[in-house]
């Protein structure tokens, strides 16, 4: 940018001298005409492209603590392949904990991107255009966790393709490599397809990175049947997507509903699941947003009302994770089956109670009133209940996972679970991993779908209207 | 002929569908039947099971003679803690066991006298449904086998069985071992392991080494499907107990009252 500004002025001055050469007055069209077509790309929208080029002290500084804490989980990874589990605190008794509750943390947070883009994208919401971009990267990149998170926990790593290899299709785990699989391809299909028409902006813009975007630009120049044709394949990812994203979700909920054990065993595990991925996902990306807002300076595109709108959102989606968790509750208290009742009151009252009530404070008590009443629903009211939600949703899938294994069906010793630091840097590491992949990518490409703010301002108006003209009663004589 | 972008990349692309070939047949084509059971129409006329007396086993106090022997011949490792223990058979108080059962009981003291705990290889076992490799299978005589070379660790089917039979080796068992039984493989760290109600004993035409260790003979092992075995008739005109028989899991480890 500097760069360009500075040969620009040089320009200009020459030009003011007027003592040019024949030579030098076609090198300066020439330049004049580069900068047009430059001033042309980025428009109004300098903004948006400033993240890729700049890289300010807070950038390094990011980078170096998320780096930090990558590099330390790596050290607890490792030790853990070399001495074995047992450098966890799970025991024969408690033999899934963080690790599983990261699983379903991790893939439940990737929910949010497809809801936020895909149902929003196929409703014609026109404010999710800033937004789109942010969202579905977050599915993306923390899907990639959820399926770590697993292949961490394995006790033997090395032969994790066998479950690949001698794969057995009645095992609830296979179902959740099938759909995730999916997913995961589905939703890096549809961010990919987003990203062209910026991609060859960058590649017009031209730069040492030239090739590399000219590569991913799939030879985009924008023309009308290109654009049909992208906003067709959009359209259909956007529609295929949503239903993966439900299976994968109650598929993750399956591995625990499929057994038998007491307060696993439940039918509406599926919807539940799904409701608390959506909730916990929608949440999260309210963070993001946020960070993003404040770190790239884009006040102007992520603005109060985004916040509102899926504020607005998240209190439906709080209340309907209410109704799940008290319909799971009372369908156990009104059966009084001893063995669930006894997993009941251990959260209820016994020594998961504190874990359990603050769960429900953060995903319920905390998030309600704030978000119900209008003057509450702003960017810093949404915020603090969006990180009270993620706290809450990562203990909600705690409590669910942890006292079923403290009892199963008759009492035993040694059920003692107490994570060590092993597990908590390798939580850490992946939300730093998970941020610092964030980071990189707003290095490389438009963190805002630069093209699709644009067509907004452009035509979405004028779409708008006529849409709403076409729901109005016909006046005037009826047509023969 | 020129060489441009679109024919490097055919290249490209030819060169590695050709190299991954070879792995990937590997990976896809190589699945074998789970092992083939001796003589599998043999096993599949038996269906072993297993009864346990109460009175008899609680004769001598604190005996655990069929536990040490299990664990001698399986190198089962004695880890020292209640949260890396490894277990194919142990016991516990019958007022946990058995709760239901409360008054069956003569005496009060009797309460909290041990019952012995195993692998109840059921009929319907739940865990081979879940393990997503095939790593345990449950064979034509109904024993409820594991393979420690396929296990990838994952710990489903200890979520899935509503016993408690099954132990993860949370670090490496050799150390843990006093004497290695040199005929029965040892286990690494990160599989799954249980009680396989000897296998490898009843290849030799051996009864399980638990029921042959109890001198008061408080176990009894034998073939359930044919009426004259031992088991039949000791499970004869008797009050028996399963463990949790509600879950349908079909357990064939009897306790005879």
């Amino acid at each position: 940018m500097e760069f360009w500004r500075a040969a620009h002025c040089n320009f200009e001055l020459l030009f003011a001298q007027s003592s040019m050469t024949p030579i030098l007055q076609h090198a300066s069209f020439y330049w004049t005409l580069m900068l047009d077509q430059r001033k042309k790309i980025i428009g109004e929208d300098t903004v948006l492209f400033e993240h890729i080029w700049k890289s300010g002290k807070g950038f390094y500084i990011t980078v170096s603590i998320l780096g930090a804490l990558v590099l330390l989980a790596i050290y607890a990874y490792v030790t853990q392949y070399r001495t074995g589990l047992t450098v966890t605190g799970l025991s024969r008794q408690i033999f899934w904990g963080v690790y599983i509750t990261n699983f379903v943390f991790f893939i439940g947070i990737s929910h949010a991107g497809t809801f936020i883009s895909a149902v929003l994208r196929i409703l014609k919401a026109e404010w999710r255009r800033p937004i789109s971009r942010a969202s579905e990267l977050t599915t993306v990149f923390i899907l990639m966790f959820g399926v770590g998170s697993v292949l961490i926990d394995l006790g033997r790593p090395d032969r994790m393709l066998y479950a690949i290899r001698y794969a057995n299709f009645q095992s609830p785990l296979l179902w959740d490599v099938c759909s995730i699989a999916t997913y995961l391809t589905v939703s890096s299909l549809s961010l990919y397809l987003a990203l062209i028409p910026d991609i060859a902006m960058l590649r017009d813009l031209g730069g040492k990175r030239e090739w590399f975007y000219r590569i991913l630009s799939l030879g985009w120049t924008g023309t009308e049947g290109q654009h049909h044709r992208l906003d067709k394949a959009i359209g259909f990812v956007s529609i295929l997507v949503i239903p993966v994203m439900i299976t994968v979700h109650t598929v993750v909920s399956f591995v625990f509903a499929m057994t038998i054990q007491p307060l696993w065993h439940s039918a509406i595990f599926g919807p539940y699941f799904v409701v608390g991925a959506i909730f916990s996902g929608v949440a999260s990306v309210i963070v993001v947003m946020a960070v993003l807002r404040k770190a790239y300076h884009l006040e102007n595109y992520i603005k109060p009302i985004h916040f509102n709108n899926i504020g607005i959102f998240l209190m439906a989606m709080t209340l309907l994770w209410f109704y799940f968790t008290f319909a799971e509750y009372i369908t156990i208290v009104y059966g009084n089956d001893p063995v669930h009742m006894s997993i009941f009151w251990s959260k209820f009252t016994g020594k998961f109670a504190p874990l359990f009530w603050l769960h429900f404070v953060l995903c319920f008590v905390i998030p309600l009133p704030i978000l119900a009443i209008k003057k509450f629903r702003t960017i810093r009211g949404t915020v603090i209940v969006s990180i009270s939600i993620v706290l809450g949703m990562w203990l909600e899938r705690f409590v669910i996972i942890v006292p079923t294994l403290t009892r199963q069906r008759m009492p035993v010793q040694g059920a003692f679970y107490i994570p060590t630091w092993v597990e908590w840097s390798i939580l850490a590491g992946c939300i730093s991993l998970f941020t610092l992949l964030y980071v990189l990518f707003t290095k490389v490409f438009p963190i805002v779908p630069v093209w699709e703010v644009r067509e907004g301002r452009e035509k979405a108006a004028a779409t708008a209207a006529a849409r709403i003209t076409s729901y109005m009663p016909e006046t005037g004589a009826p047509k023969e | 002929m020129e060489f441009t972008r679109r024919t490097f990349l055919k290249i490209g692309g030819l060169t590695l569908l050709g190299l991954s070939a070879k792995p990937g047949w590997q990976v896809f084509s190589k699945v074998e039947a789970p092992e083939p059971s001796p003589d599998a129409e043999t096993l599949a006329r038996k269906k072993w099971g297993m009864g346990i007396y109460f009175r008899k086993c609680w004769k001598y106090e604190g005996c655990t003679d069929c536990i040490d022997a299990c664990h001698r011949i399986h190198n089962v490792p004695n880890m020292g803690t209640l949260k890396e223990e490894i277990k194919w058979i142990w016991t516990m108080p019958y007022e946990e066991v058995f709760p239901e059962h409360e008054f069956e009981l003569a005496e009060e003291k009797d309460q909290h006298k041990p019952v012995i705990l195993l692998c109840n290889q059921c009929d319907d076992p739940p865990c081979v449904r879940y393990c997503p490799t095939r790593a345990t299978w449950k064979r034509e005589d109904g024993i409820v086998m594991m393979d420690f070379h396929r296990c990838i660790g994952c710990r489903y089917c200890m979520a899935g069985c509503p016993y408690g039979s099954r132990s993860f080796n949370w670090r490496d068992p050799r150390p843990f071992i006093k004497n290695v039984n040199l005929e029965f493989p040892t286990r690494t760290r990160g599989v799954v392991e249980k009680c396989n109600f000897c296998v490898e004993r009843l290849a030799q035409g051996l009864i399980p080494a638990c029921v042959e260790a109890c001198k008061e003979k408080a176990l009894v092992f034998g073939d359930l499907k044919d009426p004259k075995s031992e088991i039949r008739e000791a499970l004869k005109y008797k009050t028996l107990y399963q463990r949790q028989p509600e879950l349908g899991t079909k357990p064939k480890v009897y306790y005879i009252l």
